[in-house]
């Protein structure tokens, strides 16, 4: 079960990622680099 | 390299360097304090010992073992069952660091839900830990944990915590609650594995009491109080006499038969040991406080509790002296002596006799830090 679950956090991560490299608005970059932070440190197995 | 991508480094780089710092910080969180073993520690084993099946994993912890120079009874103290509450985890600090038995056997686990230490909960605002300083001028820092299994070790949550062996349905957090998870099994989550670790070594050990350290808000209707399995009532009324010629005044509450997964029921149904819960009050952990620091987890003192005792909305007595550290660790020792009184007194064929504790009085005057011993 947590593998999926990370595995799950690892794909919103990719995503975010992406959204962030892709979008023009540097607002809604910063947005989806707040959104990432808890995502990779799930990911890391830090928090 | 377009403009929006020149933000997106920049933003990333930021990003990045939030993650460092947030991350460094919660790894430090995973650091064990040392706890230093005093004169009457015979044996420091771990709970994987009555169940392999923890070894390597966040849930072993340490049992420190005191053989007593005469035979005798057993009893087992579990701190750190919520490690969100201090007066239990310090108590059983306290104790390894200065008890020596005359009789009998002492088993003390300090960190019963050891991955509990390795985080805090969010949103709460807790402090990191604590310090003391010691009567040699050094100091001693403890961690302030969470009161569930860290979700590192244990995750997902479910939507509903089911009781394995009631059927019991409870808040799907409560699934990383140590205090819900009694008797435990083999195939269920780390934190039923921890408990099953525990009921198994109180089975193998023939431990005639487990006493559980918590704390509770001073909103919370059980306080000041020993819940206690019917079994477990001859003696707890004992101590709780015993106590009152102390001047500590203590609630004695039975432990709801219908109350599933915690020590105070499952302990005293699966095993023969009389299962007993005590409770101090900490301002800390509850839901009216204000600034939520390391002062108020050791002095207790909080300005909208005094309030809230004004309007009747507590169970403790409540005022600017506040509940320290040392009156609710004061509280749990004192009930602990009493408690190996009692059981002497009940079965004076298996005798517990634990000395060198500070006495109630002793740890007001002299503040907590003077029994803990320097570290090397
Ligand atoms: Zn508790």
């Amino acid at each position: 079960m947590k593998i999926i679950y990370l595995t799950i956090a690892a794909g919103v991560l990719v995503l975010t990622a992406w959204n962030l490299w892709t979008e023009k608005d540097w607002r809604k970059q910063a947005t989806a680099a707040m959104v990432a932070v808890p995502l990779l440190l799930r990911v890391l197995l830090i928090k | 390299m377009q403009k929006h991508h020149i933000s997106a480094v920049i933003i990333s780089i930021l990003m990045l360097a939030a993650c460092v710092v947030a991350g460094v910080t919660f790894l430090e969180h995973r650091k064990v304090e040392p706890i230093v073993r005093g004169p009457g520690v015979t044996e420091i084993v771990k709970l994987s010992k009555w169940y392999p099946g923890l070894e390597g994993t966040a849930a072993d912890t340490d049992v420190y073992i005191f053989k007593g120079e005469a035979p005798g009874g057993s009893m087992l103290v579990l701190g750190g069952t919520h490690p969100n509450e201090p007066s239990g985890f310090l108590s059983a600090v306290l104790l390894i660091e200065n008890a020596t038995m005359a009789s009998g056997t002492l088993y003390v686990i300090p960190r019963a839900n050891n991955s509990g230490f390795s985080h805090n909960d969010p949103q709460e605002g807790a402090p990191t830990g604590y310090h003391f300083t010691l009567s040699d001028g050094s100091t001693r820092f403890f961690r302030y944990g969470s009161r569930a299994t860290n979700p590192i070790h244990q995750w997902p949550d479910p939507d509903v915590y089911v009781h394995a062996a009631s059927g019991q349905t409870l808040s799907g957090n409560e699934t990383r609650n140590l205090n819900r998870g009694y008797p435990g099994r083999t195939d269920g989550t780390l934190t039923e594995k921890a408990c099953y670790g525990i009921t198994q070594m109180i089975l193998a050990e023939k431990i005639g009491l487990s006493v559980d350290l918590h704390e509770a808000s001073p909103e919370y209707p059980v306080i000041n109080a020993i819940v206690a399995h019917e079994r477990a009532m001859p003696v707890a009324s004992q101590v709780v006499l015993g106590l009152e010629f102390s001047d500590i005044t203590i609630g004695l509450e039975p432990s709801p038969k219908n109350l599933r997964g915690l020590t105070h029921r499952e302990l005293g149904d699966a095993t023969d040991t009389l299962a007993v819960l005590m409770e101090t009050a900490n301002p800390s952990q509850g839901r009216l406080r204000g600034r939520t620091d390391e002062a108020l987890a050791l002095e207790g003192k909080d300005l909208y509790y005094i309030k809230a005792q004004q309007l009747g909305r507590l169970y403790v007595p409540f005022d600017e002296k506040g509940h320290s550290i040392e009156e609710r660790v004061g509280r749990h020792l004192s009930a602990l002596i009493e408690f190996a009184f009692a059981m002497s007194s009940e079965y004076p064929d298996q005798p517990i006799e634990i000395n060198g504790i500070p006495a109630y009085d002793e740890l007001q005057q002299a503040g907590l830090g003077a029994y803990l011993r320097p570290l090397q």
